[in-house]
Parts: C-alpha cells; sequence; structure tokens
C-alpha cells in the first residue's frame, strides 16, 4: 500500500479490505467518512498502561485502542476501535478509561450516537483488577448513554472475536453487527475445555467453535441483528443501517429481552449443537449453513429470522 | 550340512504359531496382543509402521500389552516416532533399541529418555537412509503396517497414505518376514492392490480408523508480512535467476507464502511456465491457487494430506493417482526424486550457524530429519544436467572446465532474522552441538551442511554462497544477511559492502522490491475458506483449520 492510498481512503478500497485483516486505525479510516476522523488521547500522549512494565511486557502508546469523533454518511459518531494484535484486545485500566470516558461524553451530549469496533479476548491477565473494574464501569456507561438517548452499536469481526468482559458489553449495546469470523461469547473455548473437559467442548475443534459461537449462529439465534460480509464497507453499511432501525430504550426494551431470553432457553434449551437448533428455527439444510457465502447466508437469515425490533 | 533355512523355517513357525489366532487370515481386534505374543519373539527387530503421517496405531497399542515374559527388549526400526505409544514401548521394556528418523511431536521426550538411558539409540536417519538399512542390516523380523483396507486373502489397499508400506514390506517379506496389516474395513475387493496378498501373512480389523495427521495444511491466515517479503525476494532472486521448474518446498510459512504468491506477484514477474512446475511435494493445500492457474504440471507425493482426497482425485493430471483415481504416494521413491529429480530445496529451519550449517534440535528436542536432509544435498552421483544445476556449478567454480564440472543443487534456507517468539534463527554455536556433546554422539544432528547450502534468504536480504570465495567471505556473507542478531551486529560492514558490490548479498531494494510492497493483499488466498474456493470446493480442510 503506497502513501497515496492511506491518504485518500475510497468505497473501492473498503471493499477490498478485509475486516478481519485491517487493523484498529484501518478499520476506522475505511468505515467512517474520508478524513473525517479524529482521535482523543492519541498515541502521540503516550497514555500507556501503567501495568505493563512491570510484568516486562512491551506497551502500547494506545493501549490497544483508539477512540475519537468523526462521520458517518455525513452525521456524527463517536468510534471506538479495539486492536486485537495488541494483548488479543484485551481491556487494561488505560484501555478500559478510553472507552468509558467516550460513553459518557456521549451521554452528555445525548445525540451522537456511539460505534465500538470490538476486537478483544477479555480482560487483561496482568492488570485483571482494574480490567474487571473497566469492564463494569463500561456497562454501566453503555446503559447510561442509551437511557439518555444515545445509540451505541457494537461491530464484531475481528480476530480476538469478542469474548469475556467483552461479550458483555456487547450484550448491552443496542444493536450488534456481526461476520462470520467474528465470535461472540463470555468464555472462550479454551476456559471451557478447562474448566469442564474436552468432551464438553473441544476448543481444538475449530468448526464447533464457529458454530457454537461464530458470527452465523449469533445472527440465527437472534444475538446480533445483522450479519456482515467480512469487508469494511460491508461494516459500514450495517452500521447505517442499524442507526436508522434501532429503536429507543426503556423499560418496555428490557422486558421486551428479557422475553425473548426466556423464550429461546425454552425452545432451544434441550439442544447439543447449534445444528440442531438452526433445524429448529426451520433452516431446510442445517448442516450446510457454515459454508454457505455471505450473501446467500444473509437472505436465509433474513428469511428464517426477522430481527426483534422490540428488544435488547 | 549346514541348514541354508533356517529363516524360512523360523518364519514358517511365527505364521503357525499366529494362525491358531486367525481365520485364513483374519485376526480378531481383540486377539491382536495375542498374536503378538505368538509371532514376535525377545528381541527381534521390529518395523511398527510409524510413518510421517499415518500411524499403525491399533497395532501400537496391542504390541504395548504384550507379556513380557513372552515379548521384550525388540529392536525398533520405524521412521517415525509419532504417537506416544511408541516411547511407552521403551518405558515398559517392550522394546530397547531404536533405530528411527523423524520424531517431531514427541522430541522433548525422545530427549529426556535419551538422557534417561531408557532408549539404546542406534542413529537418527534421513528417510532413505533408514530404508536403505532395511535391505542391509536392519531387516526387519516383523512388520505392523497400516492400510485402509483388505479383502479377504489380504490384498491391502493403502489409500492416499501409501507413504513407507510397499518398501518396509519389501524388506520384511522377501527376508523371511512375518507381515501383520491393521485395516480400517475387510471388503471383497479392493479399491486397488498396494500391496499384494501374498506379502500379507496377518489382517487385523481395527475399530477406527488409523490415525492420520494433518502436518502439510498452512493456514494463509497466519502468512505474516515478514514472510511475504522473504517469498518475494526468494522468487526474483533464485526461483527466476536460475528458472528452478524442479524443487521441492519445506513445510513452512515462508514457502506457503511462495506458493501462494506464484499466481499473483510470480505472474506479474511473467514466470508462469518458466518456473517452479514439476514438484517432489506432499499435497500442500496452499499450493491449490497456483495449480488451479495453470502453474504446476505435475507433483509426486511422499504422503497425502488429510482433506486434500476429492481435490486430488479430480485433478489427476497433476497428482500421481491409481486406476481408482485415488493417490498413490511413496515415500521411498519421492525422497529419491527429490534426491536426484529436482534442482532445488528450499524450506526453513530453527538455527544457522556461521558455516551455514543448519539444525532443528535445540537442547532439549530431538526432532530428528525425516526427509529435508535428502531435498537439502547435493546428490554426487547426479549426471544428468539441467539448466538451474549447471548455472549453480559454473557460479560455484567459474574457472573450471564446463565440461568436467559439477553442476550443484540449489539449496536454500528461508527465514526470518527472528522466527518465533523472538528466538534468533542465527547462532554462533547450534545447540546441536552441545546435544552431541551431552549425549556422547559421534555426530551433531546437523540438518543441512553448511558446504550444501547455496542460498540464506532473510528480510535483509538473499546471500548467494555460491560466489564465495573462502570461508571468511562465507561468513561475512551469513553476517550480511543476519539482520539485528548477534551475529548479524557482529558484521565486518567493509566486507559486507564489498559482498554486496559483487552480488553475493542482494538487499531487497538491489532487487527492485520495496519492502512495503510485501502485503497481505498480493497472497492469491488469505484464508483456508479461500482455498476452498480455489478448489471449488474440492478441498475438505479438517476442523481444526476451519473458521467457519
Amino acid at each position: 500500500m503506497s502513501v497515496t492510498d492511506l491518504e485518500k481512503p475510497s468505497v473501492e478500497q473498503a471493499r477490498a479490505t478485509s475486516f478481519y485483516e485491517a487493523s484498529a486505525r484501518a478499520r476506522i479510516r475505511l468505515l467512517l467518512d474520508p478524513a473525517s476522523f479524529v482521535e482523543f488521547i492519541g498515541p502521540e500522549q503516550r497514555e500507556v498502561s501503567p501495568h505493563l512494565k512491570l510484568f516486562d511486557l512491551p506497551e502500547q502508546f494506545d493501549d490497544g485502542i483508539i477512540v475519537g469523533r468523526g462521520s458517518l454518511a455525513g452525521s456524527p459518531v463517536f468510534i471506538a476501535a479495539q486492536e486485537g494484535r495488541f494483548m488479543g484486545g484485551a481491556f487494561g485500566e488505560v484501555h478500559g478509561a478510553k472507552l468509558t470516558g467516550l460513553l459518557r461524553a456521549a451521554k452528555e451530549l445525548k445525540s451522537i450516537p456511539v460505534l465500538i469496533l470490538f476486537d478483544t479476548g477479555g480482560v487483561r491477565l496482568q492488570e485483571a483488577n482494574a480490567g474487571e473494574l473497566a469492564i463494569a464501569e463500561i456497562m454501566r456507561a453503555v446503559i447510561e448513554a442509551r437511557t439518555a438517548g444515545v445509540k451505541v452499536i457494537g461491530l464484531i469481526g475481528g480476530r480476538s472475536g469478542c469474548y469475556g468482559g467483552g461479550g458483555l458489553i456487547a450484550g448491552c449495546c443496542s444493536a450488534l453487527a456481526v461476520s462470520e469470523q467474528g465470535r461472540i461469547a463470555v468464555s472462550g473455548p479454551e476456559v471451557i475445555e478447562t474448566n469442564r473437559g474436552v468432551e464438553e467442548f473441544d476448543s481444538r475443534d475449530r468448526a464447533l467453535v464457529w458454530r457454537t459461537m461464530g458470527g452465523k449462529h449469533r445472527r440465527l439465534i437472534g444475538g446480533a441483528e445483522l450479519f456482515a460480509d467480512d469487508t469494511v464497507q460491508a461494516f459500514r453499511e450495517a452500521a447505517l443501517e442499524l442507526l436508522e432501525t434501532t429503536a429507543g430504550f426503556g423499560i418496555d426494551t428490557l422486558n421486551a429481552e428479557q422475553s425473548r431470553l426466556e423464550d429461546r432457553l425454552q425452545r432451544f434449551g434441550a439442544c447439543r449443537d447449534a445444528v440442531e437448533i438452526w433445524a429448529a428455527e426451520g433452516v431446510a439444510d442445517a448442516a450446510s449453513v457454515p459454508a454457505l457465502p455471505a450473501d446467500q447466508f444473509i437472505e436465509l437469515a433474513d428469511k428464517v429470522r426477522r430481527i426483534a425490533r422490540d428488544a435488547r | 550340512m549346514k541348514n541354508w533355512q533356517q529363516g524360512r523355517q523360523a518364519r514358517d513357525a511365527r505364521i503357525e504359531a499366529g494362525a491358531k489366532l486367525a481365520k485364513g487370515k483374519i485376526v480378531e481386534a481383540r486377539d491382536a496382543t495375542r498374536l503378538m505374543e505368538a509371532v514376535i519373539r525377545p528381541g527381534d527387530r521390529v518395523c511398527l509402521e510409524g510413518d510421517n503421517q499415518k500411524q499403525a496405531d491399533l497395532l501400537c497399542r496391542a504390541l504395548l500389552a504384550v507379556d513380557l515374559a513372552r515379548v521384550n527388549g525388540l529392536h525398533m526400526v520405524q521412521s517415525g516416532i509419532v504417537l506416544p505409544e511408541h516411547l511407552d514401548l521403551f518405558d515398559r521394556g517392550v522394546a530397547k533399541r531404536l533405530d528411527y528418523a523423524y520424531s517431531g511431536p514427541q522430541s522433548a521426550r525422545i530427549a529426556r529418555m535419551l538422557f534417561g538411558g531408557k532408549i539404546e539409540l542406534g542413529a537418527v536417519h534421513t528417510y532413505l537412509e533408514l530404508f536403505a538399512r532395511y535391505f542391509i542390516d536392519l531387516t526387519p523380523q516383523v512388520a505392523l503396517i497400516a492400510a485402509v483396507s483388505a479383502d479377504r486373502d489380504g490384498n491391502l489397499y493403502t489409500g492416499p497414505n501409501t507413504e513407507d508400506t510397499p518398501t518396509v514390506v519389501e524388506a520384511t517379506a522377501f527376508k523371511n518376514g512375518v507381515v501383520i496389516a491393521q485395516v480400517n474395513e475387510i471388503v471383497d475387493k479392493v479399491p486397488r492392490v498396494d500391496i499384494p496378498a501374498d506379502r500379507v501373512q496377518f489382517v487385523v480389523e481395527a475399530d477406527k480408523p488409523f490415525f492420520v495427521e494433518p502436518l502439510f495444511t498452512r493456514d494463509p491466515g497466519a502468512i505474516t508480512e515478514g514472510q511475504i517479503l522473504t517469498a518475494m525476494l526468494a522468487i526474483k532472486a533464485i526461483y527466476a535467476r536460475y528458472g528452478v521448474q524442479r524443487l521441492n518446498h519445506g513445510i513452512g510459512f515462508s514457502t506457503a507464502a511462495i506458493e501462494l504468491l506464484l499466481p499473483t506477484y510470480g505472474e506479474r514477474l511473467g514466470l508462469k511456465g518458466k518456473v517452479a512446475s514439476h514438484f517432489a511435494l506432499n499435497p500442500h493445500p496452499a499450493l491449490i491457487p497456483a495449480i488451479e492457474s495453470g502453474w504446476v504440471e505435475q507433483i509426486h507425493c511422499f504422503g497425502s494430506e488429510v482433506g486434500m482426497d476429492d481435490y486430488i482425485r479430480a485433478r489427476s493430471d497433476v497428482f500421481f493417482t491409481g486406476p481408482d483415481g485415488s493417490l498413490r504416494s511413496n515415500r521411498a521413491f519421492c525422497q529419491t526424486a527429490g534426491l536426484y529429480a529436482c534442482d532445488m530445496f528450499i524450506g526453513s529451519t530453527l538455527q544457522i550457524d556461521l558455516q551455514g550449517n543448519s539444525s532443528t534440535v535445540t537442547t532439549s528436542r530431538i526432532a530428528g530429519f525425516g526427509g529435508a536432509p535428502n531435498m537439502g544435498a547435493d546428490a554426487r552421483g547426479r549426471r544428468h544436467p539441467s539448466a538451474p544445476w549447471l548455472q549453480a556449478g559454473g557460479e560455484a567454480d567459474p574457472d573450471s572446465s564446463a565440461l568436467l564440472r559439477r553442476g550443484r543443487k540449489l539449496v536454500v534456507q528461508i527465514g526470518e532474522t527472528f522466527g518465533e517468539k523472538n528466538v534468533p534463527l542465527f547462532v554462533e554455536k547450534l545447540d546441536a552441538i552441545e546435544l552431541a556433546e551431552k549425549l556422547k554422539l559421534d555426530l551433531a544432528p546437523v540438518m543441512i551442511y553448511g558446504d550444501d547450502v547455496t542460498h540464506i534468504v532473510t528480510e535483509e536480504g538473499v546471500a548467494n554462497l555460491l560466489l564465495c570465495r573462502d570461508a571468511n567471505e562465507r561468513e561475512q556473507a551469513i553476517r550480511g544477511v543476519a539482520g539485528y542478531t548477534d551475529v548479524g551486529r557482529n558484521r565486518d560492514r567493509k566486507m559486507v559492502q564489498h559482498l554486496r558490490e559483487r552480488g553475493v548479498i542482494r538487499r531487497p531494494e538491489d532487487l527492485g522490491i520495496d519492502p512495503l510492497d510485501a502485503d497481505r493483499s498480493m497472497l492469491a488466498a488469505r484464508s483456508i475458506k479461500d482455498l476452498v474456493r480455489w478448489s471449488g470446493g474440492l478441498y475438505a480442510p479438517p476442523s481444526q483449520f476451519r473458521n467457519w
């Protein structure tokens, strides 16, 4: 990629760029309107983790998360993007505080939505207490922002997926878009295997991991509102659609979400594998779902499961 | 009068003892251990088929369970020490002595057991050496082999992973040995006869298919930009320069990157049809885009690869297949092909010293040699000319008479100056030497000797060792591409500059390569799913490589 390409992002470039492979900065650059991004607490301020050097671990000047503002199709948005290639995108003290601050600013302003580009394995083990606190603060900030009328949209399609506390925060968002590569869960495959045994969950069986936690399953089971192909442009379009369609937030929303989850547990609680759930949802050839190209899957998902607009 | 039939009589006695457990040649799986006790004698030389990929795992477990009063102190002669049970045999005392070639997955434990004296080591071989010794001084009395299916007469179909089986059976069956096969199923008619029935004495039907490890699948998603840069350098400085058509690739990510750059970068350089058309190679999934783009004319395989069966079957113009349509691999023949009929070997290693010796041994691991030394060695018995071979020979020795000058095989080591976990690739002294001293070995386990290495490729550039005229130049050429490792930082800058002016060292810019162009978007496939798409859905990757 030459320097001129870096300066002039285009729709074609966003279409040609894999969201999964792109860095957090490339995702922001290609997702927002060209040259509209302004970073808060950028790497030049060197606001690094105070904990990592105790473990003799390398720091990153932005602590693995980029926050700022920009515009999407001409309208202002706040945006945060985790860098999954730095410590698996894990939440630490500074990392978490940057996202909390962004969400609180959105709450104050009330009218500007927030996009969170998750790419995280959860909390950073080296700063576990600070990280866990950060997760709790972020969840509160998401709910407070939504209560103030702010839409908080999660976009999930990175290398590290969206695990641990990231999965909890995603569950608090107004709406989610996910790609096939994206995974959403709390406990990761290895954690489940370690705690419950390989018979319960074989973390090396990647097809099993993907059909249990991957984007297609999350879309079919209602955990994510939209499925996006793995390009930055597809995520941009998904974000626009979700900003357009997501309803407000109140006690009715929470009641609807509660009954949606109860209904889900009742209908699928006895299923042993995701394929059984898809079949129960009325997918004719459930076993073929993992291999379906994105466009065909979106068509299928739209037919099988209407988006529950009132829940979340 | 001397009895000249003792071996035959002993074999007949073994077969007779085993026959009591068999119906015809078929023995039930639950009787497998009793069969071992009937047929095998203490101290026998036994080949337990442990190949690079397929494993006679049921027979291995059966052997492990024998009554030690009846079977003990065996001398195992097998190419691969792959399963933990292969070493349990020594822990338990079933086996005592070992001659082998490769022990990848068990490399740490085998080192511990050698230190602890649990194993009496004959030698660590290359595949061809061990196969050769099967016919000279390591001929097995009993071979325990694995096949996909057998008919009731004992004809065997080995499936695409034929690998070592024909060689093992040849040596055993024709020198008074007994061959016992485990098969996944017994059928009325085998798809093709890989091993004729008269070489097989007993057949055991296994309750589950023999174990095969997908060893050659490299996820394009894990290829780094550094590896892409080294791949670009290799394509331009070596493939294009010598016009290498007949070659073998190692199994690392750098060579996977080369495979995935052929249809993109290689195409742009106009190299299609001029390089990389004939391979001695396992069916690497990463080669699918190059095959589909018409780069590859033919590939002969050591073994197969999990998930590639349908693709190979549909591309019989490229692969060697039987009348039934499935791949026929053969490790001994393919190793011979790699040694004598290829003009280049290119692969990665873990350590390279100042003479260019390389080794994959570290102080706590003995991975063995497998086949790389056969590929990565100049065959002194070679007599047929080819353009790359003659060109390399000319570069090494420009002043001698062309008609009397040997050619040289191109032996290329490729890697990043700092490998996995930032461990330097270049070292002053190989760990292999320390290991040899500790174990009191006669020879340090060197994978590829420095005098066979012709080129070293790193992200810093390409060192052409053929153009070095003495040991000092050679050392500085190696230091000159060793980057910021200690070896690289201790270079003689003037000398390295001089070598660069002579073209011994070539930097990316000397080759017209901008390191910033080394981008993952250049790969013909960036994920396993892309490979499936390239194959038209014929490649079926195993579950552990799927992210869908």
